[in-house]
């Protein structure tokens, strides 16, 4: 099954170390997410980089470091978008967001709703 | 440089094992048609055989696996393989030479990259598209894992270049968590490949992603690039380094 719409992509960029009350800040985006019934939440982990506070963000194997630059991206209609960036405010007390406008072809062995 | 025409195919049968002064006769030959200019040369391994010795040389048995039959094949002008035909003899030693009329169709040319325009994916500029696929890490085409498959025949098909990533944490269609956990390793988490090429190249790329995506999302979106430089193959690196790096820098376009 094909379906093809507009739709908006959100990107969140934090730190791997960042929380929200006592739990990782992006299980709680993704739990938040999930709650909202938002289609799709991904967390990635890049290998290193630097943010709003301009300290640096690395990953290492040696010292295993629990700072690495976290990007979680969304993808869903826009009305779904904006029903999760009012909680953001609140969560993401470092970071940034970044909306952008997608075109989204979805495909699926059984019929289901984005 | 051969001609298209009438020339002649030299084949030349020897065992795998046999040497001349100390190394294996087929490279002795190789690197003597190499040094002497020959267009082109190719050695196969045949699995199976038998020779002047009516013994059968098989790969199966491994006592004599070193024996496996060996051809040297390759084409030139009747006068150039008059000149080698002396030489390759005292080569070859017990071996068998075999030269055949045949007609060259199309000579092979010379790749000459230095000179060689970019192909045409190497131009892209200004807007473009971005093309992000979202499929899990488990999911496979055929034989292999989807992610390597779409790969492979993005760059079968010339798209510019792609990425492949995988998520750490995440859920998609079915409302499952794909969580990486260093310990047992999953083989699920989510993997995003995001390609970046001419909107044309990509929408007529869409229907062979379309046919091996079972089940995922792609999503298309405009970007400015700002720079898409290369190295080109065969390019002397001081040449090419002023400018060329194999890296793409990209502007996401904000609608």
């Amino acid at each position: 099954m094909r379906e093809q719409f507009e739709a908006k992509m959100l990107r969140i960029h934090f730190g791997e170390g960042d929380k929200w009350q006592g739990k990782p800040l992006h299980e709680a985006i993704v739990a938040k997410c999930q709650e909202l019934g938002l289609a799709n939440a991904i967390v990635y982990r890049g290998i290193e980089g630097y943010g709003a506070s301009s300290r640096i963000h690395h990953s290492s194997l040696w010292r295993f470091s629990k700072d690495a630059p976290i990007m979680l991206s969304i993808i869903d209609r826009e009305e779904q978008i904006n029903k999760l960036l009012p909680h953001l405010d609140g969560m993401v007390e470092e970071g940034l967001i970044a909306i952008s406008s997608v075109e989204v072809i979805r495909l699926s062995r059984t019929a289901a709703k984005l | 440089m051969l001609n298209a025409g009438k020339a002649l195919k030299v084949s030349i049968y020897i065992s795998e094992g046999s040497t001349h002064h100390g190394i294996a006769t087929y490279s002795s030959i190789l690197d003597f048609l190499f040094y002497r200019g020959v267009s082109g040369a190719t050695v196969t391994k045949g699995i199976a055989g038998f020779g002047a010795d009516h013994h059968i040389h098989t790969s199966r048995s491994v006592e004599i696996s070193d024996r496996l039959p060996l051809k040297i094949e390759f084409i030139e002008s009747r006068e150039t393989v008059n000149e080698l035909l002396g030489k390759l003899e005292e080569l070859v030693g017990t071996g068998m030479i075999e030269v055949q009329e045949t007609t060259v169709a199309k000579p092979a040319q010379k790749t000459n990259l230095k000179h060689d325009a970019p192909p045409a994916h190497m131009k892209i500029e200004g807007k473009a598209k971005m093309m992000r696929i979202y499929i899990g890490e488990s999911d496979r085409w055929r034989d292999k894992p989807l992610y390597t498959a779409l790969v492979e025949a993005m760059r079968a098909n010339d798209i510019a270049g792609v990425t492949v990533y995988r998520g750490i944490l995440g859920y998609g269609a079915h409302r499952r968590i794909h969580r990486d956990r260093p310990l047992h390793l999953s083989h699920d988490s989510s993997i995003m490949l995001s390609a970046i090429d001419a909107e044309e190249k990509l929408q007529s790329f869409m229907p062979i992603v379309e046919q091996m995506v079972e089940e995922g999302l792609i999503v298309l979106s405009n970007v400015d690039i700002i720079k898409y430089a290369y190295r080109a193959e065969g390019l002397d690196p001081a040449e090419a380094d002023s400018s060329s790096t194999d890296q793409k820098t990209e502007g996401e376009q904000k609608q």
